[in-house]
């Protein structure tokens, strides 16, 4: 009898740790954009290759959360194939320095709505080969097994040692600002059997 | 006693296996990447390999000076006159652009294609290779009515890039012409080797060479050379240089230049259009 109590206990605690990854799914609807906005000439740089993960355990976003996305900055499409060219060569540098990334972690999560999330992520931006600490808001929806991810927040090139001609046609601002709207799809659910 | 044990191992076990166990991998994936070897699609006269994206558009203006810098009482030349070339040229598929251009000189119109064919992204000695062909129109002709067949000419061209160290471009174009001689009675043809090296300094800057040297068939008075320099910003090239050819279009320049150790101003804009 006492074995079936101490079995009981066991499936309990395994049980109330489950978790969950999502990875960003393949698909063309996502949206990776930064905008700049100088006085002379607005212009995009546009791509769909973001990849990525977003992991979390039990029922709280914010339970041992880890995420990690990055962007392939030569896929970066501005309209114009010269200034693709000069954006990669001359101010990226995709060369040496491909991806873009953000790895971090939901530090707050409240509910915005039925099957909306309104979050607070923190973690390490890396551009250029520079890490910088930061943080951004964004809202996470949930429609069955895919999350629909949105934020955006500004980017000061400076920080990340990005250098702008001072003769430039093509007038790019110092800040420039990212707009993510993306999806991750849940992928088979991990429990600690399956751990095993 | 046991069941403190077991609990604990049971704490203990559990709390190892819910730590974050991510899954997900980084994907190799392999872009095909197009060869950029030369920053424009022509270094003066002479075209690079380079086609612009699909859909995009390039609009050109070119000035040849003709007095030489050495000429007196117009300021290095720049009173003029000077021969001009409007262009404008557009990629309706990937790797061809199409290009429209009329020069003053004997009201030539031109018409020619670029098909960029090869490339081969040697780390040492990356290659690409494009063809060109066209046509050219000379409806000012002394004595001749704008439609006589004879004021018509046909070139094509071989064009051959590599990009040394990343920094030094040089190309090869052999280059035919037919009826490159309008005015002679016996329709004549010029085959010509042109060449060129660009030195890119920095993102922007860069210095250029360019020669095109007759190998047989008809030549104006002498081979061509340019040499000057190019400023790139974003979607404009500003090229400036000496040169001792007057002639802009193709078909006339491919003819040969008109000045021996003498040299005039010239320059090339283009900018890049999307709609």
């Amino acid at each position: 009898m006492h074995y079936k109590i101490y079995l009981l206990l066991f499936a309990v605690l395994l049980g109330g740790t489950f978790s969950e990854e999502c990875h960003v799914t393949a698909e063309k609807t996502n949206l990776v954009k930064f905008i700049s906005d100088a006085p002379i000439e607005e212009f995009e740089g546009v791509t769909d290759q973001i990849d990525g993960y977003l992991y979390w355990e039990g029922d709280r976003l914010t339970e041992k959360s880890d995420l990690y996305f990055e962007v392939d900055l030569n896929t970066l499409d501005t309209g114009i194939g010269l200034r693709n060219r000069h954006m990669r060569e001359n101010y990226l540098e995709t060369e040496k320095y491909p991806l873009a990334s953000f790895k971090g972690k939901i530090i707050k999560s409240e509910k915005a709505g039925e099957n909306t999330f309104k979050v607070m992520v923190q973690g390490t931006m890396s551009i250029h080969g520079v890490d910088r600490l930061m943080s951004a808001e964004g809202i996470i929806q949930k429609n069955g097994d895919i999350y629909r991810i949105q934020s955006h927040f500004d980017v000061k090139l400076s920080h990340y040692n990005i250098e702008i001609p001072s003769i430039m046609f093509y007038k790019i601002d110092e800040t420039m600002r990212l707009v993510l709207d993306f999806h991750v799809k849940k992928i088979e659910e991990k429990t600690e059997a399956n751990n095993r | 006693m046991k069941t403190i044990v077991f609990i604990l191992v049971s704490l203990i076990f559990s709390l190892t296996l819910s730590q974050a166990q991510v899954r997900w991998k980084k994907k190799k994936v392999e872009r095909p990447v197009d060869l950029l070897l030369f920053h424009s699609t022509q270094v003066v006269n002479l075209p690079t390999t380079e086609v612009l994206n699909k859909g995009e558009f390039q609009f050109e203006i070119s000035h040849r000076f003709l007095p030489p810098i050495d000429a007196k009482k117009t300021l290095l030349g720049l009173d003029g006159p000077a021969y001009m070339r409007l262009a404008l040229g557009y990629v309706p598929v990937k790797n061809v652009a199409v290009t429209f251009g009329r020069s003053n000189n004997q009201d030539n119109y031109d018409l020619r294609i670029k098909y960029k064919f090869l490339q081969w992204a040697n780390a040492t000695v990356p290659l690409t290779a494009a063809v060109r062909a066209g046509a050219a129109w000379n409806t000012e002709v002394t004595d001749r009515e704008t439609s006589d067949p004879k004021n018509f000419q046909y070139y094509g061209q071989l064009v051959l890039n590599t990009l040394l160290f990343k920094k030094l471009g040089i190309g090869l174009v052999p280059s035919y012409l037919y009826n490159s001689h309008i005015y002679c009675d016996k329709t004549q043809y010029s085959f010509t080797m042109g060449s060129y090296v660009q030195f890119y300094i920095s993102p922007m800057w860069s210095l250029l060479v360019e020669a095109n040297n007759t190998i047989s068939g008809w030549r104006n008075q002498y081979d061509s050379y340019t040499f000057g320099i190019e400023l790139e910003t974003g979607g404009h090239f500003f090229k400036i240089f000496l040169t001792n050819a007057a002639a802009l279009n193709p078909s006339q320049f491919l003819a040969g230049a008109d000045l021996k150790n003498q040299w005039r101003l010239g320059f090339n804009i283009t900018r890049v259009l999307t709609f």
